[in-house]
């Protein structure tokens, strides 16, 4: 009795292992194994040295991109942070009709390919476009060059990740009780107090997780920067890009990888440790 | 502060609408090159799109590989869903973890992977390899969606089939796919769309022999920008804009439809 009991509870203990196993394998060979090798190339190709990475981290022209690459990222996060707050306020404070047109705009953004977008900022900054012809009908005489500057990448990223930052504050905004700001209001809090006593510190959490999520994404950002971006202010998913496509640089190009996944990983696991990683995409 | 949010607000809902609504007169539009306000209006750049096959086999490889990896992408991640969402075991939490780190990897990072292990492989430049390099950075977004659904599903249901005599067969096929059939069709279609518009991996790994829509206007983009662009542009927000609001129609439409019925 006692011995078929063990052995049921065995095999209801195999039930997960048998269901998690093809996926656990799967991913061990085609996700883990490749990220493996890219680990081994960045300290055997062209040569088993570290000096892959000594050049990485001591050449004066990639300090800069990763210099590069970091202000882009911080400054497309405040960015998303301007442009997301008041949009996910409106979309928790209006009208059910307004809120869910906000919405359907902010997801149709969402959806719409990341090409899609980056080649309507092409268009909507070209020198014949509609932003430099404004500026000429506003008696501008020699606009400036919009595309292809670090103007135009920063611009369309933050385009491009906007939806992610609206919809963590959003989801934060829309369960604030309403009787806890009512109750502010009845103490005496008004305007910019209640909004830095009561609203902001309320909405933290989105902030915070909207703001991880911008800044890591931005960090590997790599069509939008290399498409609308300066050839020499490149960012750090570029200059990896150009290792393998033009110098066939596998060691360079996978030391500069694994520094990127690096740092990725450091962010996202002090965020881990505070707030736990399903919550980012949850 | 609240009109001063409102206002800026307003401007923010501009700023992500422009180029949305851009690209539409620009697929239309006459001229060579960009230009804005376009110079005449025609329907040149569509015929261009449908006829031309250096469009056409991208679009079709693109069709082809994101529907393979929805298929392969669903039968791995539903068994293990429900293994990581109704049982309790050692090592779960390492298992959730392996879920989502292809979320966390930029595909930068992938790309350089896939391009040279393929390439040990013999699969780079091939379907097949585009396929499977898919799948890895669909799988979490299928897992969340899943999981999500499963968590919130009333497990009284089963037993209450049960508890009538059915066996757990019957009542996973008559009680619980039922159920989650919303769930698993929201699943299977994040899986195709991470697939469909997954760009960085395929520009390194997909080449010439299987191509991807997205690889193609990556290229297209680079070197001339041909207005073909603004059509697929055109053409690819329209399927969001239909996907999105039709089931809001749908639903409003038999609400309607059941409000006359019971009136």
């Amino acid at each position: 009795m006692a011995l078929s009991i063990a052995s049921l509870s065995a095999r209801k203990n195999m039930w997960p292992w048998l269901l998690l196993a093809p996926l656990a394998i799967y991913m061990a060979v085609f996700f883990l194994v490749p990220l493996a090798d890219v680990a081994v190339m960045s300290v055997t190709e062209p040569r088993p040295t570290l000096a892959n990475y000594e050049r990485v981290l001591t050449t004066a022209l990639y300090q800069r991109v990763f210099v590069n690459t970091f202000a882009t990222a911080a400054i497309v996060t405040i960015c998303c942070l301007i442009v997301g707050y008041p949009l996910a306020y409106l979309m928790a404070n209006s009208k059910p009709r307004t809120a869910m047109l906000i919405l359907l705009l902010v997801t149709m953004s969402f959806w719409t390919s990341f090409l899609v977008r980056t080649y309507a900022w092409m268009v909507l900054l070209g020198n014949n476009g509609p932003l430099i012809w404004l500026l000429r009908a506003i008696g501008m005489e020699q606009p400036p060059q919009l595309l292809f500057t670090r103007f135009s990448s920063t611009l369309a990223m933050v385009h491009i990740l906007a939806p992610y930052m609206v919809m963590n504050i959003y989801s934060v905004m829309k369960k604030i009780d309403p009787t806890l700001i009512r109750s502010a209001e009845s103490l005496g809090a008004r305007g910019l107090s209640l909004f830095r006593h009561v609203y902001l510190p309320l909405t933290a959490p989105g902030i915070a997780n909207g703001s991880v999520l911008v800044f890591v994404i931005c960090l590997g950002f790599y069509v939008t920067p290399v498409l609308l971006g300066s050839p020499r202010e490149q960012m750090i998913a570029g200059l990896i890009g150009n290792q393998i496509d033009e110098f066939l640089a596998f060691g360079m190009g996978s030391a500069m990888a694994m520094v990127l996944l690096f740092v990725t990983l450091v962010i996202l696991t002090i965020y881990h440790r505070r707030f736990g990683l399903d919550k980012l995409w949850g | 502060m609240n009109r001063f949010m409102r206002w800026l607000g307003i401007a923010v809902v501009v700023f992500i609408a422009a180029p949305l609504v851009i690209v539409v007169p620009m697929s239309f539009s006459e001229a060579r090159s960009l230009q804005f306000p376009p110079p005449g209006y025609w329907l040149g750049y569509y015929r261009a799109y449908f006829t031309d096959v250096s469009w056409l086999v991208p679009t079709w490889n693109s069709i082809l590989i994101a529907s393979a990896t929805t298929v392969l992408t669903m039968a791995l991640v539903v068994p293990a869903t429900f293994a990581l969402v109704r049982h309790r075991f050692r090592g779960k939490s390492i298992a959730d973890l392996m879920m989502l780190m292809p979320l966390a990897v930029p595909h930068i990072v992938m790309a350089v992977g896939y391009y040279s292990y393929f390439g040990d492989l013999g699969i780079v430049h091939t379907h097949l390899g585009v396929i499977l390099a898919h799948t890895c950075l669909s799988v979490p977004i299928a897992f969340l969606v899943l999981s999500a659904n499963l968590k919130g599903f009333d497990r009284t249901l089963e037993r209450a089939a049960q508890s009538l005599g059915a066996s757990p067969t019957r009542t996973f096929i008559h009680v619980t796919l039922p159920i989650l059939r919303p769930g698993l069709v929201i699943s299977a279609l994040f899986a195709f769309i991470q697939s469909f518009d997954e760009t960085v991996v395929a520009i390194f790994i997909s080449g010439r022999g299987a191509e991807t829509l997205p690889r193609k206007m990556f290229d297209s983009i680079r070197q001339e920008a041909d207005p073909v662009i603004a059509v697929i542009s055109t053409l690819l927000f329209a399927a969001v804009l239909i996907g999105l609001t039709a089931p809001l129609l749908l639903s409003r439409w038999r609400g309607r439809r059941a409000r006359i019925g019971t009136g």
